[in-house]
Formats: C-alpha cells, structure tokens, sequence
C-alpha cells in the first residue's frame, strides 16, 4: 500500500472543521497530532497495545466533548495533550492495567516495582532524543514525574523531598529550557 | 495583580498548562490571561514549548490505527446525526482535501460485486423471455395462417351460397346411367351468365384413377360441346367453375382417359340429364 498523503490544516481552520463536525476535520486532526499524543502517551504507558487503546480513547473524547474547547482558554495541542495523559494516567493507575502487567512480569517482579518507583530520569525508557538531555538532572526528573507519571506538583514535592516552591521553581526552569531549545 | 512578573515566575503558569491546578486557581489564571496581554503571551509560549517537545517525541501509531480511530469517531459521527458534509477548501485556505481511497476502493468492490450479480439475473431474465417470446411469435404465425386458412374458407363458401341466391342459375340434377345407377351430380347453369358450376362435395360419382379423367359435356344443337374435366376423390369438396356455354341441352360426364377427349366416349358416360 502506498503512503497516504497526510492532511494538513491551519489549527484555526481544524478548529472550524471540528466544531463543524466535518468528516476532512476528523482526518486532519488525527494526521496533525496523532504522533505527538502517541509519543506522550506510549511514555507513560509503555505498553503498545495499550497505547493504542488510549490513543483511540483520546480521539473519541476529542471528538465528543470538542465543544468544551475554547480557543481563547490556549492551544489546541494543550487541550488534547491534557486529555490524553489524563486518559493514559487512569489507564495506567486501573487496576486491570496493574494485573495485566503483573502478570506479564511475574518474575521480573521486583524490577517492576522499582520501575514504579523510579523517578530517576532514564533516556532508554523515555527514548528522550539529545535536545531534551540538555536538561539538568533535577529538571528532568519533575518534568518527567509530572508530565509522564501524572504526579501533581504537591505529590512530586513529596516524592523529591523538596519543598513545593522549589519544584514549581524547578518546573518553570525545565520549560524554561524547552523554551530555548525551540 | 500587583506585580505581573511576580505571578509568572511563582510557576504557577506551567502548572496550569500541566493542568495541575485547582478549579480556583484554574479561572484566576484564566481572567489574568484576559487581563494581562503578557501573561497571555507568556502563557502561550509556554504551551508552544510543551507543544514542541511533545513534537519532538512524536512516536508514529502504527499504520491500521488511523482507519481503527476515524472510524471509530465516523460510527461516531453516524449516531450522532449531526454530520456535516465535508466543505471543499480552496487553496486560499493552504488546506489540502484529500480523498479517503480505501472507503471508495470498497465502494468501487462492493459496486462491481452488485453489477455481477446483476448481470447474471438479467442474463437468466433474458434466456427464459427469449424462449417465451419465441413460443408466442410461432404461436402467432400458426394463429395467422390459420386464420387465412379459414378466410379463404369463408370466401369461398361466400362464393358457392351467393349461386345459391342468385336467382338466374338453374340446378340441373343428372342421374346415373345404367353403367353407373348410383351415380348423381348436380350443375348450376346461369343462361343470362353463360356460367356452369358443378357441386363437388354432393356429387355421387366414384373416384377416378390416374389414368382417367371425368369429362362434362353439353349437348348443343345435336353435338357435344367440351365443358372441361374434373376429378373425384373422397375428399373432394366445395363448386367447381366449368367452360361456359350456351344455349345447352343437355349436360353429361364421361370418364375420359386423362386429358380429355375431342368427342365423348358415349361407352363410358356415366351421368346424364336433359334440360
């Protein structure tokens, strides 16, 4: 099968498109974003099949509740991306998803547990290209919590053991980083 | 808000595009957004870097996952009714519509599957109305000629009353002579018509082989005019138009050989009547 040319539309234009509930707007709307949730989503869950799940959850939910977006209130991408992690973080907390992965893993067991654990920053789980490890240390780790485990800021503070102006602080510096990098 | 760059530094901005934030503070950030065109744009650039970084870690779904999420959306859309046919875009709008070309790959399947199909019926269809039409086509060509058959019939009956109405004809019976007692025949002779007939289907003669002929005659003056020749079978029917003649006699029939002859065979006579 050849390649299908992907569908491509100004976000002003999708937005129309979308709240017109028009077929194209579907399309463009998965071409455009599709590969960014997935990569969000994929980190956080790390499990293909899963993902996907998600991945179409988040669609659909997109599509069902895109009258709640308001331009006004951001970006598009940052209203999708919030559903997507939040759907990908329920997914992960599910308790069939722990069984499922429990099972998968009986014997790597303890590993596991220390995967969940883990907030150190690790480059061959995230698949973070270059550009991002020129974050500190301490950045990555918030981002990370934050951003992939679906920690609220109060619970990272908790599990850093630092105080809670000091990772908001560190938060702002990490995006502050991205900011330069783009 | 007493000093702008105060809140943007607390971080809380972030927080807010992370989505961690309380409904509270949710809409203080949202009415300062509105209030302070620089924490809008600071906003803003902080979305876009999370935008780029998400970009930046873009991990491609595999290929069936796009056909498994539109459609999903598309059954989606089929329940909620509300689907909108889709607006052409102009290039104005640097936007590309591009066809789906698997819906209609399907489409086109499904189409020539139908057209088959229906093909074959309407071949099926046609054989059976060709062989009905042909039964009826024979069916009319038989009707026809039978109708012909008996409208020939008619006219001819037609012909043989209209000598029965017709009051100039006289019906002359001649008897058998006693070479042939049993033998009868009747002429309708018109004077005014100069017009003989002789009934085929009531005569009473035996039929005639091969070699020999009947022969009517009329006496004219003494002599034998020739009046033509008839054969009999056992089907013979209907009137028979003979040479016309004048003033007769007297009819007669001889069995000639076949042919005829010049003067009659008065051995072989075989009916006669005078007049």
């Amino acid at each position: 099968m050849s390649r299908r040319p992907k569908i491509s539309l100004t976000e002003e234009e999708l937005v129309r498109g979308l709240r017109q509930r028009e077929k194209v707007a579907a399309e463009a709307l998965y071409d455009m974003y599709s590969a960014s949730l997935y990569g969000v989503i994929l980190r956080i869950i790390n499990d293909e099949p899963s993902a996907e799940d998600v991945l179409q959850e988040t669609f659909i939910k997109i599509w069902q509740s895109f009258s709640a977006y308001s331009a006004e209130k951001g970006r598009l991408f940052t209203w999708m991306v919030n559903i997507a992690r939040n759907l990908a973080i329920d997914k992960v907390r599910s308790k069939d998803f722990k069984n499922q992965t429990k099972n998968q893993e009986l014997e790597n067991n303890v590993t596991f547990i220390d995967e969940q654990r883990n907030t150190v920053y690790k480059p061959e789980l995230l698949g973070l290209k270059d550009l991002v490890q020129t974050l500190k240390q301490e950045q990555r780790s918030i981002l990370d919590l934050v951003y992939f485990k679906g920690y609220t800021h109060v619970e990272a503070a908790d599990e850093l053991g630092v105080p809670l102006g000091t990772v908001k602080t560190r938060l702002r510096m990490a995006i502050q980083q991205l900011r330069k990098q783009f | 808000m007493e000093d702008i760059s105060a809140y943007i530094e607390s971080g809380i901005l972030e927080l807010y595009v992370l989505g961690d934030v309380t409904p509270d503070e949710r809409q203080q950030v949202e009415a300062a957004a509105i209030k302070y065109p620089k924490i809008k744009a600071e906003l803003d650039a902080i979305e876009k870097a999370m935008e780029s970084y998400a970009l930046e870690q873009a991990i491609e779904p595999s290929e069936h996952q796009r056909n498994r999420v539109l459609n999903s959306l598309l059954t989606n859309l089929a329940d909620d009714k509300i689907f909108t046919k889709a607006r052409i875009y102009t290039d104005d709008e640097d936007a590309k519509v591009v066809q789906l070309p698997a819906r209609s790959v399907n489409f086109y399947k499904y189409g020539f599957a139908a057209s088959l199909f229906l093909l074959v019926i309407s071949i099926v269809a046609i054989i059976g109305l060709y062989g009905r039409l042909k039964q009826s086509t024979e069916l009319i060509t038989s009707l026809q000629s039978q109708n012909q058959r008996f409208s020939s019939q008619v006219n001819l009956m037609d012909g043989q009353i209209s000598v029965l109405r017709d009051h100039s004809f006289r019906f002359i019976k001649l008897k058998g002579t006693p070479k042939a007692p049993a033998s009868a025949l009747t002429v309708a002779w018109s004077p005014q018509k100069k017009k003989v007939m002789i009934d085929m289907e009531g005569m009473k003669m035996p039929a005639n082989d091969k070699k020999h002929q009947y022969q009517l005659w009329a006496i004219v003056a003494g002599k034998p005019v020739d009046l033509g020749l008839f054969d009999v079978k056992a089907d013979t029917s209907g009137m028979k138009e003979m040479k016309a003649v004048e003033q007769p006699q007297a009819f007669a029939v001889t069995l000639e050989p076949r042919g005829g002859s010049v003067n009659p065979t008065m051995d072989a006579m075989m009916v006669i009547s005078n007049i």
